[in-house]
């Protein structure tokens, strides 16, 4: 039997502007979080160009790549990707650290500040284990915020959440998008997550099916 | 790399090992720390024994320098003026004449074949600790006549039945025992046992001492003739000095240094030692990376979703390889120090209690040159068996490491 070539993602082309709070919705194996990490820089197209604040980011070498994430780009992932060894405030702080432009000073003040705006800075020496699903993902969304990225992508970041939490990290995605003017891409499949978007994408085995504004929100 | 890549590198690893599988960590430093026990213990004890052999036959044998007779002749002829030329040189200690006989020793019912070995008790005494090692009764003294010194195995213990006996002996001779000399001339004469001494060394252990005067007595004139003598050098001087000075100052006989004797002598077994030390070197180096290996390969493939986490929230692939280099550094010098540690108290130990055979007592013998080079390989083994599966695994591919 010869193998069969699946196109996970096919003639898919859209634009997302400043600020945008923009949702991929679709059924499980759409391609929603393939297209997600190819504009996240963490896989590449077989072909197609994606841009990012006007760089052909498939022109990138292997380090540059890595540098335009650290610099540009901020991830919430599903399962909150901690490192468990590290304090929530060493957690958050990571990225930060790693930037030339950083003086320790300044990211600890930054780390500082997000965890505040969190409403977790009193759990900052605690370790990941000890925190709750809820607070773990919010703590992911610091450390993703930390650097002040262009766009922040977010992976079903309430999949394993109950309603509670996930409405509460929902709002505080919300929050950051509508006080810093945060470009945020994220996966969703949950119905109810389309009224904290602006915009709405849904595919259907690899193809854009809809792309529209979102009704219910007053942007 | 730079120093802020450096700083969150060392932070990755220190948080690993401060706040990861702590039983793991014990147990890699305890791996180490083995490895490294084991790569000393085996050439540390041959060198032990090489030590012990050398040390004996410099304390009981030839001392510094030995002045054998020259070549076709059985004695130094001249004594009284080669012992007076001897002694009067700068750089020596003492020379002290060895004069020996076969005999037969007679003590109730026990025959036993011995060397009887002629010495001036005070010359001996600065050559050699024989002095020293007196387990009954005292050492010769310089006027004793009718008097004997004697090895323990050869005085024997009257505990032991004969047919148990290790090596013949005279079956429990004590101090104040007295016992017949017969010596291959056909003199026989009967001495009091004045002492019984113990050294360990079995050429001197299964010997009789008696004085020189005594000596003379058996062969029946003055004795102005050596088999041997033995010069122990002054502290700061060196024995390849003393020869040449000997050979300068015209000491006609055959002058050898103890490194001269040992190198034929001990030559072919430091070599065999030599061999043994390199396996055992190569055998733990390869136990040593192979286990390593294995270690952070697995630990490191536990990983693999958290490494590809960083590297997608942009943490450089080089920073996550140093921060496994430096945990295994961290390691290693733990393993290392704690070896170092486990060493030392394996030195102390077999020092008060040492490997005893009838040919040689040995104990650890460890320089800080070898602690250094043994650290040294070590550190550079630990280090590539923990570098390699950092650098493929900081390698791989984001979207793979992450599904991992």
């Amino acid at each position: 039997m010869g193998s069969v070539d699946v196109k996970a993602l096919d003639g898919v082309t859209l634009d997302i502007a400043k600020g945008e709070f923009l949702g991929i919705m679709g059924p499980s194996g759409s391609g929603k979080t393939t297209l997600l990490h190819m504009l996240g820089l963490l896989d590449t197209p077989t072909s197609g160009k994606i841009t990012i604040d006007g760089t052909d980011v498939g022109k990138l070498t292997d380090y540059e790549r890595t540098m335009f994430r650290l610099y540009k780009l901020g991830y919430v992932f599903q399962d909150y990707a901690l490192v468990p060894e590290l304090t929530v405030m060493e957690n958050v702080s990571l990225p930060a650290m790693l930037r030339e432009d950083r003086t320790e000073e300044q990211y600890r003040t930054a780390s500082h500040d997000i965890l505040q705006k969190i409403g977790l800075c009193d759990r900052r020496d605690h370790l990941p284990g000890e925190l709750s699903g809820g607070q773990q993902q919010r703590v992911s969304l610091a450390r993703a915020m930390v650097n002040k990225p262009d766009i922040l992508f977010a992976d079903e970041p309430c999949a394993n959440l109950d309603t509670e939490n996930s409405r509460m990290v929902l709002d505080l995605f919300r929050e950051i998008n509508e006080q810093m003017r945060q470009t945020i891409v994220m996966v969703s499949h949950e119905d109810w997550h389309k009224d904290y978007f602006h915009r709405i994408i849904r595919l259907r085995d690899g193809k854009i099916v809809s792309d529209g504004i979102n009704g219910k929100t007053s942007h | 790399m730079g120093k802020k890549e450096l700083k969150v590198a060392f932070l990755l690893a220190l948080r690993s090992l401060q706040r990861g599988n702590r039983s793991s960590v014990l147990l890699i430093i305890l791996i180490i720390a083995l490895v490294f026990t084991n790569m000393i213990y085996m050439p540390a004890l041959l060198s032990g024994i090489g030590q012990s052999i050398t040390r004996q036959v410099v304390d009981y044998e030839v001392s510094n320098v030995l002045v054998s007779p020259k070549s076709g002749e059985q004695y130094i002829s001249d004594l009284d003026a080669t012992l007076d030329l001897i002694n009067g040189m700068p750089g020596v200690e003492r020379a002290s004449p060895h004069y020996s006989k076969g005999a037969t020793l007679k003590f109730r019912q026990r025959i036993l074949g011995v060397s009887v070995r002629a010495i001036n008790p005070q010359d001996e005494k600065y050559v050699s600790p024989l002095y020293t090692k007196m387990v009954a009764g005292s050492y010769l003294g310089e006027d004793d006549t009718g008097e004997v010194i004697i090895g323990s195995p050869s005085a024997g213990s009257s505990s032991i039945r004969e047919e148990d006996e290790f090596q013949p002996s005279l079956g429990g001779v004590r101090v104040g025992d007295s016992i017949t000399i017969e010596y291959g001339n056909g003199y026989a004469k009967d001495y009091r046992v004045k002492g019984i001494f113990t050294t360990g060394w079995t050429p001197v252990d299964s010997a009789v001492y008696i004085t020189w005067t005594d000596m003379e007595q058996v062969v029946g004139k003055k004795l102005d003739e050596a088999e041997y003598i033995t010069v122990k050098s002054r502290p700061g001087y060196s024995e390849s000095f003393i020869k040449n000075e000997l050979l300068q100052y015209g000491v006609t006989e055959k002058v050898q240094t103890t490194k001269d004797l040992l190198s034929k002598s001990l030559g072919r077994a430091l070599q065999s030692f030599a061999i043994i030390n390199t396996v055992t070197l190569i055998v733990s180096l390869i136990i040593a990376v192979v286990v390593l290996f294995i270690v952070i390969m697995i630990k490191i493939l536990n990983n693999r979703r958290q490494i590809g986490i960083l590297k997608a929230i942009g943490v450089d692939k080089e920073v996550i390889m140093h921060s496994y280099g430096i945990q295994v550094i961290i390691l290693a010098v733990l393993g290392i120090g704690l070896g170092i540690i486990m060493t030392q108290i394996l030195v102390v130990y077999m020092s008060y209690n040492p490997i005893v055979t009838p040919e040689w007592s040995a104990s650890l013998y460890v320089t800080p040159f070898d602690l250094a080079f043994n650290s040294v390989i070590l550190f550079i083994a630990a280090l590539a068996a923990g570098y390699i599966p950092a650098w493929r695994v900081s390698r791989e591919d984001i979207q793979k490491a992450m599904r991992a």
